[in-house]
């Protein structure tokens, strides 16, 4: 799966947990700049993209992400 | 816990409870209140409401487990077989999933009444604070 397969199913994640069809993911999007991504949502959101690309973090590697890029990247790294 | 580890609870549909969840959400549809108009449609009694399992479910949630420090992120219920006053029903419920990520634990279960049947089963997504 190449990078942008996977910031395209992530995005799609996020606007399907988010309920917000607007979002277009970049790779410095964090936190801070989407409204609907508060704390419970982060759960829901690390769940559904473990469950979609069959993978588990750990709380040091999520906590250790600094936007959706690095994310993206870690998903790629843990799919090799 | 433990993935795989499997919880059971066992509850009754009072005649408290049935009263306790109309009074409290005025849910008087006849299928639940009339016995003449849910035997219209096939059932030997008034039928319980569905949401009563919903409520056994967030009692084992919030009681039943071995840490109180939960809040439930998510939960869907299938229902198979109706539910009639005073009946017992069991609740099983395995671990099916661990997010260590995020604290966050899925739970699928099941409801089976006193004969055994199934009456309905689901997946309840839990978080531990």
């Amino acid at each position: 799966m190449t990078q942008q397969e996977i910031k395209d199913q992530v995005q799609a994640i996020f606007i399907d947990i988010t309920d917000n069809p607007t979002i277009v993911l970049q790779d410095a999007t964090t936190s801070d700049d989407i409204e609907e991504w508060d704390s419970l949502t982060h759960i829901q959101l690390v769940v559904a993209i473990e469950k979609h690309f069959n993978v588990s973090f750990t709380a040091e590697e999520i906590g250790g992400y600094a936007n959706v890029g690095e994310m993206c990247v870690g998903i790629e790294q843990k799919l090799m | 816990m433990l993935l795989h580890q499997i919880f059971t609870a066992t509850y009754t549909v009072t005649e408290q409870v049935y009263k306790g969840f109309i009074s409290t959400f005025a849910d008087n549809n006849p299928l639940h209140t009339d016995a003449a108009f849910a035997k219209q449609y096939g059932m030997p009694q008034v039928v319980m409401h569905g949401n009563i399992l919903n409520g056994f479910l967030s009692h084992f949630i919030g009681e039943e487990l071995p840490q109180k420090n939960v809040i439930i992120h998510s939960q869907t219920i299938n229902y198979y077989l109706p539910v009639f006053l005073n009946d017992t029903v069991t609740l099983q419920a395995e671990v099916a999933e661990i997010h260590q990520a995020v604290h966050a634990i899925l739970f699928k279960f099941m409801f089976r009444n006193q004969a055994g049947k199934r009456v309905a089963k689901g997946m309840v997504q839990i978080g531990l604070l």
